[in-house]
């Protein structure tokens, strides 16, 4: 299981208090998250930022690993917008060159097909008629990344999210705030061998994939056996003109 | 019939063993009980079932291709505060039902338990919350980037089944092997529960959930633990594709793992025309 295609996704979700929501970052889920609070305009890492659902350490590879960026996405309510930073260099620029939020979730929505509008009430929660209110699109994707995005051995990635309008308090009388956001990442992990071909493929310029790590591999073993038959035929060649 | 294409869909609803593929009688439905617990769709114990893991023989080799299972949205939080449970609620609204598309009927999470008042924070999800992770022999597949297992690919990400509001943004690619003599496991964990679950979990007569789909009249019987009405798992669905190969196939299957070649029909098929025209 060399090459192995993986997802992570993130929620703003993490065990709190009834009055208030959930708080913090935890590194397993459970089903008593509530929506943490995210700020507006700042960027949080969905590994390692302290809200919603993390992992122990910064995202990075070892150096027998190589990962390739597939797939980013985000839910396209409150404007939120995903950026791949690779150590310390953000992907995604403005036409100046200048820093930007990434990809916006309604280029990119998660899930696809989803509203672009989170579903909400019509009104305060303390009136019991209250109705739900959902926006009827399906949003599908305008984006693709492509090409991948590579991650070397040895580099730290992250994966930012941010909203310019941040969620509300999680409280139950606030029915406008409180909104659940998501990102996700689709990558694979090419490990141990197939990473040092993946490197290799850089070099040559080839795009790196499974379908071109395999074909490498066959290469290899091609030329190994040609390399084994020219050796034979040599053999039998000196040995009949001795 | 030696490269198959196969599937199985595993229901967390066994109220009625007669009208599904279950070979048990005595499987409970899924329930707030399993909140937070990975079982697995084979023989967890838990809606349909097989009668042994499943594995592979020394003459059949597994490609896994899909994986996918009930997905979730995300809501406002505020949507779903009260609780369906309480007739006069003077502090939140009752829980709302999702009006349309795929999760139609679904209520959302409280995840509390704040009895007829519900005055707290809510999750702000429709739908399961549901994760599937590919398990060989003892070793997890899905990781997150630390090298920590995770709970598995979101069924937001792979929804089951598929539909204009939950379409896939995860293509299982490249695919899950399974060598011949490895056992292979597919186990789905959610994180969800009602906001009785305290009470409501041991009331085997009236149990009132507030959180799942709605079941239609007159399709269920509450079992002792399990669910009721409210949510009784039929809308806790899990789906696996894969493709056996037995026999010849299985044994040019390992060849072309050897070779770096990806293992599907059209491989095998091109290395058994490659046998032939060698002799």
């Amino acid at each position: 299981m060399s090459m192995r295609s993986q997802v992570y996704e993130w929620s703003n979700l993490a065990p709190g208090t009834v009055a208030g929501g959930g708080a913090g970052a935890v590194l397993r889920r459970s089903q008593n998250d509530l929506p943490v609070q995210v700020p507006a305009n700042q960027s949080t890492d969905i590994f390692i930022g302290g809200i919603g659902n993390n992992i122990s350490t910064p995202a990075e590879t070892t150096a027998t690993q190589f990962i390739v960026i597939e797939d980013i996405a985000c839910t396209p309510d409150i404007s939120g917008a995903v950026q791949v930073r690779i150590n310390t260099t953000d992907y995604f620029q403005n036409p100046d060159v200048t820093q930007m939020n990434g990809v916006p979730g309604l280029a990119s929505p998660y899930p696809r097909g989803s509203p672009s509008v989170n579903p909400t009430g019509n009104g305060a929660a303390t009136t019991a008629a209250q109705t739900l209110v959902l926006t009827p699109n399906n949003l599908l994707k305008s984006f693709d990344l492509y090409p991948d995005v590579y991650v070397l051995p040895g580099q730290v990635f992250q994966i930012l999210y941010t909203t310019p309008v941040g969620t509300g308090a999680t409280q139950y009388a606030l029915n406008a705030a409180g909104q659940v956001v998501s990102a996700f990442v689709k990558y694979t992990l090419y490990d141990g061998p197939d990473a040092l071909i993946a490197n290799k493929l850089l070099e040559l310029g080839v795009t790196i994939n499974p379908n071109n790590v395999d074909w490498y591999k066959r290469s290899l073993i091609e030329q190994q056996t040609a390399a084994a038959t020219a050796a034979v035929a040599a053999a039998a060649s000196n040995g009949g003109a001795a | 019939m030696s490269m198959r294409s196969q599937v199985y869909s595993w229901n967390g609803a066994n109220f009625n063993p007669a009208a599904s593929n279950s070979a048990g009688t005595t499987n409970y439905s899924v329930g707030n009980a399993l909140s937070g617990r990975q079982i697995s769709i084979f023989i967890g114990g838990f809606g349909n079932n097989i009668t042994m893991p499943a594995e592979t023989t020394a003459t059949e080799f597994v490609v896994i291709e899909d994986v996918a299972c009930t997905p979730t949205l995300n809501a406002t939080a505020g949507v779903c505060t009260g609780d369906e449970t309480a007739a006069v609620n003077t502090q939140g609204a009752a829980a709302l039902m999702l009006s349309r598309g795929q999760l139609f009927n679904w209520t959302c999470q409280n995840n509390n338990d704040a009895g007829a008042a519900w005055a707290g924070a809510s999750a702000g999800l429709f739908g399961p919350r549901m994760y599937v992770q590919v398990r060989i022999n003892t070793t997890d597949y899905f990781l997150n980037p630390d090298n920590v297992t995770n709970d598995g690919i979101p069924g937001t990400a792979s929804p089951y089944p598929r539909s204009l509001d939950m379409q896939p943004s995860f293509n299982l690619y490249p695919d899950v092997y399974v060598l011949p003599g490895q056992v292979w496991d597919v186990r789905v964990t959610s994180y969800c529960q009602d906001a009785n679950f305290n009470t409501d979990v041991a009331n085997t007569a009236g149990y009132l959930g507030n959180w799942g789909k709605v079941a239609a009249a007159g399709v269920v019987t509450p079992i002792a633990g399990a669910g009721g009405p409210e949510f009784n798992g039929i809308d806790f669905n899990a789906f696996v594709k894969y493709t056996l190969y037995d026999g010849p196939d299985a044994l040019i299957a390992n060849k072309l793992l050897e070779m770096g070649i990806s293992i599907n029909p059209g491989n095998v098929d091109w290395y058994k025309r490659s046998l032939l025209s060698a002799q």
